[in-house]
């Protein structure tokens, strides 16, 4: 995790460090660990303390997976002992090839995608600012992965006539976004209820709290104000819709 | 220990086990939504089954959770390839893997299909008739509903209107919405089903505590799965089943008949289980798989594909998602996913432009699934994904369910690459059609326009894909069909398919009752015909009559009410 991003360009602000980001001060998942079941206890629990080593990239490639993920899935916000691991957790997949069942038939293994696209990356840097992609300011960076983002390389680069720009995109957000949200920081963050069995939910209509659960308090969140990754007003659907599996649907 | 199905069940035990040279009567390749009861009926009936099952064992203690990346497992995640001008997501998006396979994983929607949904080549000129009617399957649907058993409104009015044994679930956030939208459209809806969770407990298996993690296995057993309605009581009555028993091959006598079935267990060593009869239950995907894997002399494009369209007529169902992001808190993520729908446009209306219909349903995406919608939806990412989470209680999402065509070209093959046993894994190949077309632009257009009159502030869309079926189709003519009515093969007297994959057209309702009710079907039809399946081969197509002695316990004394 790099913390090297404010101001990003002339004018973004000072970032305040959090521990708790969002809407629920003081709401935490864990602090309710007693009452879940011991299965996911202990799968919960490990996943918050454990360290995974890096063992699928060389140190070259995870140093720059590294500097797309912290701006792809940013957490500058988050105090230094309150990120959430995502690298490790992606380069966990990979070293042990766990697919998601399918590969799209224009695209390359996963493994191979990954190590395509971080060459690519580099190149862009430098063909576009002759530096090397961690290197770069925050701003360039979003300026590359934007590009990815909108399926128009810029510059443009051979590999993503061999690969999908779009297709590697969806991946990259899969997984970044499988190990944010699946950890209970993340859950703290967002109001999710987390594991709720064997207890479950008694408060179903009106978004209302259970007796463990807190309420919203809104607030002015510190979210740089200049990046290239806030949401865009009447943001489209990208063209190619779902790229990703099914969870949570019927 | 002992191996838990929900805090209070627990498997039968000992289980039987049949030694490796023994011939069993019936050999079932996958034991999921159908596999799971036709392993039970046939067990009760007396013969001696075997179910080889791919993936674990499920003990729902020790192997489930209650989190998202962490029910991984549940799903079929070995490799297939996907292709097609609309490649279909595959994986979580698709089958399970493991005892109960899809019920496992579903969100548990029990709707009926209509009448009309046997008959859509009569009544609208497109796709083909069943070689059945509703009527035939009416029974069935009554008789599942009872016994995994469904909860809903005493009155659903869609179809051939009917009630559920037991009553509607409570309304979460999002079952709100729905019926707050279709109301302020003066579209009818019902709440609190149809589904297969229970509402009151049932036997040893307790009710529903709304804790929303339905798609990641229910470890209360408040939710039906072959693996605690059918499988326990397979076991009492002498059937096997065999986990980490990946088929390989299904083999082909001399005389044109099947004897058994080739499969790898845990370590990757093959076996040959012998049987007087094979039943392949392996999901659209994987049952036409296995088929073209088993291809031998004289059968050199597939068993049981004499008419070349085994593989072919492959569906899925439109399930654009539609998300909603509301003022008031939601807290989507409380109570089953599914729990009301609208069929307001399932049948055809002339008015549209295209052909048959869809349904609007909830769906209850848990955050890491929520996320992925909003990378589809509007392209988050960065600082926006993490704004637009933090808003994730204020969201409210409804599903499009909506029937697409059979169509020819649809089809699952095989590819180049092998799995880990040498077998050439499945190539899916998925093209929307004019009317696919129209009828997911028209539907979820419809869905969206209910988002606002619920008095959402911003209503985006993910377009996506659900419930795979066909493949293996049924019909009456065995130049353009695979299977018979009741799941046999036009090729071969002895094998037999059994799952979604005979599906000839899907309707707008999930298919997990159907394809119950099906297995139901065939079961009875088996136990009709006896010894005739092992030894003859004459085609006898009447219906069998229904079996009402062979349900799980606690069956009995339910009803189906009926409020006209
Ligand atoms: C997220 C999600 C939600 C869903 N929600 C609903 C819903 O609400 N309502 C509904 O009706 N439907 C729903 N479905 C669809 C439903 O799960 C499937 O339609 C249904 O389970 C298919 O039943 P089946 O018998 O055809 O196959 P499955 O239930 O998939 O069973 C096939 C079994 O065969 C095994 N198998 C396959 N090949 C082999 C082999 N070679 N050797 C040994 N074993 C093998 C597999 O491991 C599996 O266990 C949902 C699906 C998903 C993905
Ligand atoms: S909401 Fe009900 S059915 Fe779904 S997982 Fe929870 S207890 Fe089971």
């Amino acid at each position: 995790m790099s913390r090297k991003s404010f101001p990003y360009k002339a004018t973004g602000g000072e970032q305040r460090d959090l521990s708790q980001p969002g809407y629920y001060a003081g709401y935490s998942t864990m602090a309710q660990k007693k009452n879940w079941e011991e299965a996911t206890r202990t799968l919960v629990t490990k996943r918050v303390e454990q360290t995974l080593a890096i063992r699928f990239f060389s140190q070259e490639q995870a140093a720059l997976l590294a500097a797309v993920v912290d701006r792809v899935m940013p957490q500058d916000d988050r105090t230094e002992g309150r990120t959430i691991p995502i690298l490790s957790i992606l380069d966990e997949r990979l070293h042990k090839n766990s697919l998601n069942g399918f590969r799209y038939e224009d695209m390359p293994p996963d493994q191979e995608a990954y190590k395509l696209a971080i060459q690519a990356i580099e190149e862009m840097a430098q063909e576009r600012f002759r530096e090397s992609f961690p290197d770069l300011s925050v701003h360039r960076q979003e300026l590359i992965l934007k590009s990815l983002h909108d399926g128009k390389p810029e510059p443009e680069n051979s590999i993503w006539q061999r690969m999908p720009v779009h297709r590697f995109w969806a991946m990259l957000m899969e997984d970044c976004i499988t190990a944010y949200y699946s950890h209970p920081w993340a859950w703290d963050e967002i109001g999710f209820g987390g594991p709720a069995y064997p207890r479950g939910y008694m408060r179903l209509e009106n978004g209302l709290p259970e007796p463990w659960e807190k309420d919203e308090q809104r607030s002015e969140w510190n979210a740089p104000v200049d990046s290239l990754s806030e949401l865009e007003e009447d943001s489209a659907p990208p063209e190619h819709g779902s790229l990703h599996g099914h969870g949570g649907s019927h | 220990m002992p191996h838990r199905l929900g805090p209070m069940q627990t498997l039968p035990s000992p289980m039987r086990r049949f030694k490796e040279n023994e011939t069993v009567d019936y050999c079932i390749v996958g034991v999921g939504s159908a596999g799971g009861v036709l392993v039970q009926r046939l067990a009760r009936a007396g013969f001696r089954v075997v179910g080889l099952e791919a993936g674990p064992f499920w003990d729902t203690e020790k192997d489930w959770v209650s989190d998202e990346k962490g029910s991984y497992e549940l799903y079929w995640n070995d490799l297939r390839i996907t292709g097609g001008t609309h490649p279909l997501a595959l994986g979580a998006n698709n089958s399970g893997k493991g005892v109960g396979g899809g019920s496992v994983h579903w969100a548990a929607f029990a709707p009926r299909f209509h009448p009309s949904d046997f008959r859509v080549y009569s009544e609208d000129g497109v796709g083909v008739d069943w070689p059945m009617s509703y009527w035939d399957l009416k029974p069935y649907y009554e008789l599942l509903e009872r016994e995994i058993p469904v909860a809903g409104p005493a009155w659903f009015p869609w179809g051939d209107p009917h009630g559920h044994p037991y009553g509607p679930h409570p309304l979460g956030g999002v079952g709100d919405v729905l019926v707050r939208g279709c109301t302020n459209l003066g579209i009818r809806s019902v709440a609190g089903g149809p589904v297969a969770i229970l509402s009151a407990s049932h036997g040893d298996r307790p009710h529903c505590i709304y804790r929303g993690f339905c798609i990641q296995g229910c470890k209360v057993g408040a939710k039906a799965s072959t693996l605690i309605t059918h499988v326990p009581d397979a076991i009492s009555h002498g059937a096997e089943i065999r986990a980490h028993a990946m088929a390989s091959r299904v083999s082909l006598r001399e005389d044109g008949r099947v004897d058994g079935v080739f499969y790898f267990d845990r370590e990757g060593k093959e076996h040959f289980q012998r049987s007087r009869a094979v039943i392949v239950s392996g999901y659209a995907i994987e049952t036409p798989r296995l088929l073209l894997n088993s291809a031998c002399p004289g059968h050199r494009h597939g068993l049981a594909n004499s008419s070349g369209t085994l593989g072919k007529y492959l569906m899925a169902q439109a399930g654009d998602v539609v998300a909603g992001r509301f003022e008031e808190l939601i807290r989507l993520y409380k109570a089953p996913p599914a729990h009301a729908l609208s069929e307001e446009f399932y049948e055809t209306d002339p008015r549209r432009g295209f052909a048959r219909g869809f349904a609007v349903q909830t769906v209850g995406p848990l955050p890491v699934a929520f996320a992925k919608q909003m990378v589809a939806a509007i392209g988050a990412w960065g600082w926006g994904m993490r704004r637009v989470m933090m808003d994730y209680n204020h969201w409210a999402t409804l599903g499009v369910l909506g029937e697409i065509l059979p169509w020819e070209e649809n089809r699952v093959e095989l590819a180049e690459e092998k799995d880990r046993h040498g077998l050439p894994v499945a190539k899916v190949t998925f093209t929307l059609h004019d009317n696919d077309k129209k009828l997911i632009e028209f539907g979820k257009n419809k869905v969206m326009e209910i988002m606002w009159a619920a008095g959402a502030k911003q209503v985006v869309q993910e377009s996506r894909f659900a419930h795979l079926v066909g493949a293996s189709r049924m019909g009456s003519d065995p130049s353009t069909s695979v299977v018979d009515k009741f799941g046999r093969t036009h090729d071969i007297p002895n094998l037999f398919v059994c799952d979604g994959s005979i599906l000839p057209t899907q309707g707008s309702a999930n298919p997990g009752l159907t394809i119950q009710a099906l297995a139901a079907r065939t079961a009875d039809y088996l136990i009709k015909q006896g010894d005739n399946i092992f030894f003859s081969n004459r085609r006898d197509l009447t219906e069998p009559g229904i079996r009402y002695d062979l349900s799980p316990p606690y069956t009995k004394f339910k009803g189906n009410p009926r409020i006209a």
